[in-house]
């Protein structure tokens, strides 16, 4: 079980690794700009772009190429981004916090709703305030995620203006301590709430039909036959149960938060790897790009072995499939 | 669902949801006026004007944008776009779902294997990664479009279908077919296809739901074909221009017909699952999709 859980994800990886070779070099069109990018292919001189072409074996066979291509990347290179004159690891290494906290942030606060929320409407199924949590939930779920922050921001920033209207921080402010923390969280707020209400449906809609599942089973009525309040049977015994698939699930919400929060840093301009995305795409620099895509793959497939090492921990039954 | 009472039945239980009556009528209504008020209007959603930022008036009902090109036909034939994408995704990746899952479980052994190792593999990595970087190459035509989104959008609902074949191959009217020496197409045709047909309809109403959420995200990103209009592309740009008044009437409408759009097909196929599918099915339905 796990050895072919890790086979797939080591496949993944392989699937992305082969796409991002393949894309440039198979497109009609000049190689040498799909690899490099557009600012590459405008402002170097011949001599240092022949230098690039036989750094990288461009003249030689796909195979050859493939070779240099992995050796690069083995070395932690991702590569060059000529349009930010930098290395794509350290333009990353500096976003990546960003992007962490909100998604971090917004993970937690989403699940912990969406198990609060699943839990009580499942607990009530049928009645009024179930209908209507469940409603609103799925409603909220048809919306596309940069809707849901555009919305917050137009209505929160731009005609209350009770919020900046984007960014991680007020630049040249010099705010130190807890002016500092303040300030970060008041440009967190807004895209936090933005992609917590995109991902508590999916932890809501998994805890609600868990719950479901769960309340049928004799342990809830022998529990209930203890006199245990049903405070304690929802949330000791029902809730506990219902934890397992939210954790198991665990990888795919961190995927899904990571493509979410692509969407709605762009809208705030939030300074992540969704911005950053937005950025490279505008100015065609594919090491970028391919760059901060790599990245977010290992991240999800890093994620998701994590998330099947504490199922496995935590629920015993899986141990055994 | 081979006599005429089942058949009557599956209609009933299908027009006994409130989710797919509601859901049902404003899809219609939305696709039908993507369809017709082109032809009314006459608007051209190409036709650039030196009126900039007009508010909406007689002649622009929605007024104009940036470059004085009239909103509203934008806004309709931006949802022709979304509704062929919708449709083209919805047919294709359908067919490729239904395809697939079907010869995994008829065929079973290593081909089954292989379809199912490979599904696992793609789905590992959230597809908008996968075609975000695809598209930031090719910058995708409507129909190339489809395609992507189809690729990658099958594979869920192979599993599905596999699952219930497998179910079905098992009933005891098939193994009768079989021994009556049936081959599996007539197999396929008579007795596996009409049971799959609730599933299949959920399938078809997630790929297209799919779709029109992200054709709205390419043109967002700004990596799609510039030629087309598209709900997503109008989103973008309209938030250049959020300091002054123009969002009123050229995002919240755009942001409006896409939310309409998208909440009329996840009501349909919610009332869908929960006419015909069950609970445990939901569930892993749910924890895995993205």
């Amino acid at each position: 079980m796990r050895k072919k859980k890790i086979i797939t994800y080591l496949a993944a990886l392989g699937f992305i690794l082969i796409l991002n070779f393949l894309l440039p070099r198979l497109l009609p069109g000049d190689p040498f700009m799909a690899i490099y990018g557009e600012e590459a292919a405008l402002s170097l001189s011949e001599a240092a772009k022949e230098e690039l072409r036989a750094k990288m074996n461009l003249d030689k066979s796909l195979i050859a190429q493939f070779k240099v291509y992995l050796l690069t990347l083995a070395k932690g290179d991702l590569g060059y981004s000529y349009a930010l004159n930098q290395p794509v690891r350290t333009v990353i290494s500096k976003v990546l916090p960003w992007t962490l906290l909100l998604v971090g942030s917004a993970l937690i606060l989403s699940t912990l709703i969406g198990l609060i929320l699943g839990i009580e409407s499942g607990w009530r199924r049928g009645t009024r305030a179930d209908r209507w949590i469940l409603l609103t939930v799925v409603g909220l779920s048809a919306l596309p995620n940069f809707l849901i922050g555009i919305l917050l921001l137009l209505f929160f920033a731009v005609q209350l203006g009770w919020f900046p209207l984007g960014g991680a921080v007020t630049p040249y402010s010099g705010f130190t301590g807890t002016a500092y923390l303040l300030d970060v969280f008041k440009h967190l707020f807004l895209p936090l709430l933005a992609l917590t209400l995109a991902q508590v449906p999916r932890s809501y809609l998994l805890t609600r039909a868990s719950v479901l599942g769960n309340l049928s089973y004799p342990y809830v009525r022998t529990a209930a036959a203890k006199g245990l309040k049903p405070l304690q049977i929802r949330y000791k015994h029902v809730g506990r149960n219902s934890l397992l698939p939210i954790s198991a699930s665990l990888g795919v919400s961190v995927g899904s938060a990571l493509a979410g929060s692509l969407f709605i840093e762009i809208v705030f301009s939030y300074p992540g790897m969704g911005s950053l995305i937005h950025q490279a795409i505008a100015q065609r620099d594919y090491p970028l790009l391919q760059g901060i895509l790599l990245v977010i793959a290992l991240t999800v497939i890093l994620a998701n072995l994590a998330t099947d090492i504490l199922a496995s921990k935590i629920d015993p039954r899986i141990r055994k499939e | 669902m081979v006599d005429y009472q089942a058949k009557k039945e599956f209609l009933a239980s299908f027009l006994a949801s409130k989710e797919i009556i509601l859901g049902g009528c404003l899809a219609i209504i939305l696709a039908a006026s993507f369809l017709i008020l082109p032809w009314l209007l006459k608007g051209d959603p190409y036709q650039t004007s030196l009126n900039i930022f007009t508010p909406p008036n007689k002649e622009y009902l929605l007024g104009t944008n940036d470059v004085g090109q009239d909103i509203l036909a934008g806004l309709l034939l931006g949802g022709q776009n979304s509704l062929k994408v919708a449709v083209g995704v919805g047919i294709l990746s359908t067919c490729l779902a239904v395809g697939f899952g079907v010869l995994a479980a008829l065929v079973g052994g290593r081909l089954d294997t292989f379809i199912m190792r490979m599904i696992d593999i793609i789905l590992v990595i959230p597809n908008i990664f996968i075609i975000i970087l695809v598209s930031a190459y090719l910058k995708p035509s409507l129909g190339l479009e489809i395609i992507l989104i189809s690729l990658l959008t099958w594979l869920g609902g192979a599993r599905v279908i596999r699952a219930q074949v497998l179910s079905l191959k098992e009933r005891t009217h098939v193994y009768a077919a079989i021994l009556f020496g049936a081959n599996l197409a007539y197999i396929f045709f008579r007795h596996i296809l009409p049971e799959l047909i609730p599933l299949v309809l959920s399938i078809f109403l997630q790929g297209a739901r799919r779709a029109i959420f992200m054709e709205a995200a390419l043109g967002f990103l700004g990596i799609v074909d510039p030629n087309v209009i598209s709900w997503g592309t109008m989103i973008n740009q309209s938030l250049n221009f959020f300091y002054l008044d123009v969002w009123r009437w050229w995002l919240l409408p755009t942001a409006g017909a896409l939310s309409l759009s998208l909440i009329s097909l996840t009501l349909i196929g919610r009332g869908l699952e929960e006419t015909f599918i069950s609970n445990s099915e939901r569930r892993s339905k749910i924890a895995t999709d993205q």
